[in-house]
């Protein structure tokens, strides 16, 4: 397997709504930015991988296919990734492949999603009609009729792993919230940095227990392209090569009422540890909070950035909410999580996210992330999660390149 | 600025006809469009629709749903090779690739783990606060996902499926309660 560089990086800002723009438009700037910093023009590109979840938020089958015709890449192959909000995670990964394969030398990667035209015209909000599309994607048959959705799909496994272990508590998922939207306050790109405290948490309104209103991401449009190249062309490119050196994938159960211990936990997110044990592998890494520098996790809900420290190993299973009490994941800790805000601070443009994420890790690598600037980053994890109960996650390693 | 040149009233009435949305809602959503002198070059919306019928089959779950309907009573399906109970059922054992045959099991049993709903999408709104949960039945050895009908829920608590005096053969024919009430 050949190596895989990471060598440019664009973000439209993730806006509540882009009515000014449409879905091909803001595909458009992410693609310009990344290319622009990589400084090749897009017929150097011999691929595109796109991250598009999501059918109804555009009311648009097969949406990559006019974005790929927007962006001019007339006879490009153009392949869709669609893994719930994992998808981000899963175009860069798709995208990592046809690179490291050989298959190509320079990949584009977009991840693309306007949510917020899905408009309640009864309630006169866009929300309820953004959540009803969303929830297409738990089972038609037995769990949408009743009422199942996201928070509550997350819901049900946090409360799980709060029956099992006794936490996380509702104050230390709070400081999930008060770290993620903090820390966004400097990311220009961010919709949601604000200056919030445990108590504005705890004191917002239930949406779906135990997560309250700032509990949840905040649905988002935006986009964000990559462009990955291997080691060869990557180092004629910039001398400031980030490298994609672990990947993991793991799918778990798409009915939660199926994780009953026989294979795999209701109160874990079992795919979250079992991809990351593999980019671990892949990366050589062998004490994950030692070794990172920093980490891009999927913080949907405040409690799904809890589990995940347990799964990728940072604690043992049941510490989360210690980790983030103690001070570990902030800023100024040891390990620093989410610098860029997070779904929770930056909201959540699902096809965007993963590889808006992707593109911070790529930033703070390159010394590059400005006020969010982790002091001499060098290595980096970032989670991309998605489907029922965090059913899919890709888990990549990234380094700096010397 | 340019003038509103098109007529409202059938703008209206073909907005609604097409999407099906009624037009005091529109009027009220586009009135930025319909009453105000907008320049050309600001943003336009439209209101759309994406609506496909179905007559979808149940396959090789469609006993389930039968029994649901037509004898109130839920069914699960047993791996003729592990003798693991899916409830809801399956056709194929998933761990074995065997077949598998079908079970009665209890209408009673225990949350696994629940969480109750005060906010939720434009479908099921208006049906907030209601309590998600999933409950192993006596007899299934997987979970169901379900509401609970009561104030409280927690892990642990026995219930047992209700049936509605007249049901459709869907997942809704029937609710879990308390057990005792």
């Amino acid at each position: 397997m050949r190596k895989v560089a990471v060598v440019g990086v664009g973000a439209t800002k993730f806006k509540a709504r882009w009515i000014e723009k449409t879905y091909f438009e803001l595909a458009f700037d992410a693609v310009k930015e990344a290319l622009n910093m990589a400084g090749i023009g897009k017929d150097d590109v011999e691929s595109v991988v796109y991250g598009i979840y999501n059918e109804f938020f555009q009311r648009q089958f097969m949406p990559e296919l006019f974005t790929h015709d927007y962006l001019g890449f007339t006879f490009v192959p153009a392949t869709r990734v669609a893994a719930g909000g994992a998808t981000g995670g899963a175009a860069v990964r798709t995208a990592f492949m046809e690179v490291a394969s050989g298959a190509h030398d320079v990949v584009a990667v977009v991840g693309l999603e306007k949510c917020t035209d899905c408009w309640d015209y009864d309630r006169a909000t866009a929300t309820p009609e953004v959540l009803r599309s969303i929830a297409y994607s738990i089972d038609m048959t037995y769990e949408y009729p009743l009422g199942a959705f996201a928070a509550a799909e997350y819901a049900l496994p946090t409360v799980a792993h709060i029956e099992k272990f006794g936490g996380p508590t509702e104050e230390q998922m709070a400081m999930v919230s008060v770290k993620n939207h903090g820390n966004a306050m400097n990311n220009p790109l961010a919709q949601s940095g604000k200056e919030i405290t445990v108590e504005d948490v705890m004191n917002s309104r239930m949406i779906c227990y135990p997560f309250k209103f700032y509990d949840n991401c905040l649905y988002t449009e935006g986009a964000a392209a990559l462009i990955l190249a291997s080691e060869d062309r990557a180092r004629e490119i910039t001398d400031k090569p980030v490298f994609i050196t672990g990947v993991g994938s793991a799918t778990d159960m798409g009915f939660p009422g199926f994780k009953t211990g026989r294979k795999s936990n209701i109160w874990e997110f079992g795919s979250t540890r079992v991809a990351g044990e593999r980019a671990y592998r892949m990366a050589g890494i062998k004490n994950p909070r030692k070794e990172l520098d920093v980490v891009e996790i999927h913080d949907a809900f405040t409690a799904a950035e809890l589990l995940s420290y347990e799964a990728f190993g940072f604690c043992e299973p049941g510490g989360g909410g210690r980790l983030i009490e103690e001070g570990v994941t902030w800023m100024d800790g040891e390990l620093p999580v989410c610098p860029s805000g997070g779904l929770i601070g930056c909201g959540h443009a699902v096809g965007a996210t993963g590889v808006m994420q992707t593109g911070e890790a790529v930033l703070q690598l390159r010394g590059e992330a400005d006020r969010r600037q982790v002091k001499n980053a060098r290595k980096a994890l970032v989670q991309s999660i998605g489907g029922v109960a965090c059913a899919y996650t890709v888990a990549m390693v990234l380094e700096r390149g010397e | 600025m340019t003038k509103r040149n098109f007529d409202r009233a059938y703008w209206l009435s073909e907005a609604s006809r097409r999407t099906g949305i009624p037009e005091d809602l529109l009027e009220k959503t586009f009135a930025g469009e319909l009453d105000a002198d907008r320049g050309v070059f600001e943003p336009l919306e439209v209101p759309d629709v994406m609506r496909i019928r179905y007559k979808y089959s149940y396959g090789g779950q469609s006993r389930f749903f039968r029994e649901i309907r037509d004898n109130a009573r839920i069914m699960g399906a047993k791996c003729s090779v592990c003798g693991m109970v899916y409830c809801p059922p399956r056709a194929d054992c998933s761990e074995c690739y065997a077949p598998t045959e079908w079970v009665p099991v209890s209408s009673e049993g225990a949350v696994v783990t629940c969480t109750k709903v005060y906010f939720s999408t434009s479908q099921f709104l208006s049906s907030v606060p209601y309590n998600c949960a999933y409950v192993k039945l006596d007899g299934a050895d997987t979970w169901m996902f379900h509401n609970i009908d009561a104030e409280d829920v927690k892990p642990g608590d026995r219930v047992k499926a209700v049936f509605r005096e007249k049901r459709c053969g869907l997942m809704s024919d029937f609710v879990f309660k308390p057990v005792g009430e």
